[in-house]
């Protein structure tokens, strides 16, 4: 029983992270991130290639957020004063990139062979046998301290510019604020969140591999903020812990009927699809969300 | 060099068709499709199961492809586009519904026809010699239907009823609507142009390498480097735009391993939004 919670709040809890960072992007700031798994697999790698040089994990972290951070203005900067389509099109070629280059730069990430073999948190401390429930520990501290930060930052002014910003962007600019410069800044801000969710899922996993990090998992996380309601940093929580539900629960099923393995993963994703179809057509709003605060559909 | 210019060439028409039905899309139904991968995939499949159980030769097994996959389009409009469009919802939400599309489409693909990768049932064509070139007689063929498909959009977009109702339905979608185009009818016909013009593109890209669940969305990002390189919604532009993409793609396997080619694109996209992000051809 211990168990299957510890792993509940690992995985709901590490894709949480991921999603909340989206939710700042997408639900506070109406920004169309759609390769926000390229950031965590920037976390990921940048934790684990500097942690096996020798360099403690606080600051491999950290570096890997600041490297997250600084891509996601980038890229920010480079579509963010076009139509919101092109951020669109560019992050979800970004995410295409970095995969193809880490699964092609074999001498630094070793390619599809992925790393393994690195340095975990505590380890020495916590012993082999414990750690996983000691991680969990980890991950809902992480959760709680990301989930308070986002919480204080939508009540803040910063957070109520945004969201202005979000539903009427010539009226915040009329009243004289930079909408371009805090779009960027919730950008990369949220990149970093899915950077440090990188680094967990790393100590979890203790082996990372380019094909960890497919388009699909943005879209997990699409789903995950969508279903709770776009713009609740809780309903984002919640999306992690249903669609994890829903992982766990058709993996269950698999059980009792005769699919092939190629067939019930590919009967899963296309049930995501209809997921995502099904909730911009009838639920945009999600289950916690309230619609005067979505950016799609008046 | 003459040769990869020849292979830009072939793989440049395949990207242009693409990308004009996304910059169409783009144009008249104002959203970035996501889905636009799995209609080149979708068409390629089409022509392969009617080439598999019907004895009518491939030729005809591609025009039922073209004209299915063009019909899928249609129903789709009716089912998700046009109730999206009437319930008031932004093109925010239809984009990330054409995700869902996506998805939906690549893995029912994986469960009917599984992942591997397939190859159309035609004979092995042999290279022929132009000028210091191999090509295939299979590869001329490509390039001369695609450059008919495109003679056969400008006809299209410049002298047909159709294609002004397009161009009005595009500049002014309230003025089209008053003065009397039937909008529904001139956004399905749009649909049908843009994913015949996708399920060609596919069959050929299938032609030229195999058919898997992942063909389409793996060409996504070219197809939307040619139409952003050519000014998107600009349909000519996207033809140009799929030219040059495909040429740099494939000079760039002199310098760089072949696995970076779609890197390039995403370079030019980055490149062409920093310092000209109407593209070559202007545009909106």
């Amino acid at each position: 029983m211990l168990d299957y919670l510890v792993s509940i709040a690992l995985t709901a809890g590490i894709y949480a992270i991921f999603a909340l960072g989206l939710n700042l992007q997408w639900g506070y700031a109406g920004l169309l991130n759609f390769g926000h798994v390229a950031f965590m697999a920037m976390g990921a790698y940048v934790t684990v290639l500097l942690s096996m040089n020798g360099i403690p994990l606080l600051p491999a972290v950290l570096a890997g957020m600041i490297l997250a951070g600084a891509a996601g203005a980038f890229l920010g900067m480079a579509t963010l004063r076009l139509r919101e389509d092109y951020l669109a099109i560019v992050t979800i070629g970004f995410s295409e990139i970095l995969r193809f280059i880490l699964l092609n730069w074999s001498s630094l990430t070793r390619g599809s062979f992925g790393l393994f073999g690195y340095p975990r948190p505590f380890q020495d401390l916590v012993g082999i046998r414990d750690y996983n429930l000691f991680l969990a520990g980890l991950v809902l501290a992480v959760l709680l301290l990301v989930y308070m930060l986002l919480e204080t930052l939508a009540r803040s002014p910063w957070g109520r510019v945004l969201k202005s910003i979000r539903d009427d962007e010539a009226v915040a600019i009329s009243l004289g604020k930079n909408a371009f410069s805090y779009k960027v800044q919730a950008l990369a801000l949220g990149s970093a969140i899915a950077a440090l969710s990188g680094s967990l899922l790393a100590f979890y996993l203790q082996y990372i591999n380019p094909n960890n990090f497919q388009p699909i998992e943005t879209f997990y996380a699409w789903i995950m903020v969508i279903m709770g309601g776009s713009g609740n940093n809780r309903g984002t929580i919640l999306g992690a812990l249903i669609l994890w539900g829903f992982f766990s629960t058709t993996r269950f099923m698999e059980g009792y009927l005769s699919f092939s393995p190629t067939a019930s993963s590919g009967a899963r994703m296309v049930l995501i699809g209809l997921i995502l179809i099904g909730m911009m057509m009838f639920r945009p709003q999600g289950l916690l969300g309230r619609k005067e605060e979505l950016s799609i559909g008046k | 060099m003459e040769q990869l210019i020849a292979n830009g060439i072939i793989y440049g028409c395949i990207i242009a068709l693409a990308a004009i039905g996304l910059s169409l899309a783009y144009r008249i139904l104002n959203f970035a499709n996501f889905a636009h991968g799995e209609f080149l995939t979708l068409g390629a499949y089409f022509a392969l199961f009617f080439a598999a159980s019907l004895d009518l030769g491939f030729l005809f097994a591609c025009i039922l492809a073209i004209a299915a996959t063009a019909a899928f389009g249609v129903a789709l409009d009716r089912l998700a586009w046009r109730p999206m469009r009437s319930s008031g919802a932004n093109r925010t939400a239809i984009m990330i519904l054409s995700i869902g599309v996506s998805i939906a489409i690549r893995n029912a693909l994986i469960i009917f026809f599984r992942p591997d990768a397939l190859r159309f049932p035609l004979p092995v064509s042999q290279g022929i010699n132009i000028g210091g070139m191999t090509v295939t007689s299979l590869q001329v063929e490509v390039v001369l239907i695609a450059i008919a498909a495109m003679l056969l959009v400008h006809a299209l977009l410049s002298r047909s009823t159709l294609g002004k109702s397009m161009r009005a339905l595009a500049d002014n979608p309230d003025l089209a609507r008053i003065s009397g185009i039937n909008v529904d009818r001139v956004i399905r016909c749009t649909w049908a142009v843009s994913m015949g013009l996708a399920a060609l593109a596919g069959i050929m890209y299938g032609l030229i390498t195999h058919l898997n669940p992942n063909m389409g969305w793996s060409i996504i990002l070219p197809m939307f480097a040619a139409a952003i390189l050519g000014g998107i919604g600009n349909a000519y532009g996207a033809m140009a735009g799929g030219i040059i993409i495909g040429i740099s793609q494939e000079i760039s396997t002199a310098f760089l391993p072949a696995e970076y080619k779609i890197a390039v694109s995403f370079l030019i996209m980055i490149a062409v939004l920093l310092f000209r992000p109407r593209g070559l051809m202007g545009g909106g």
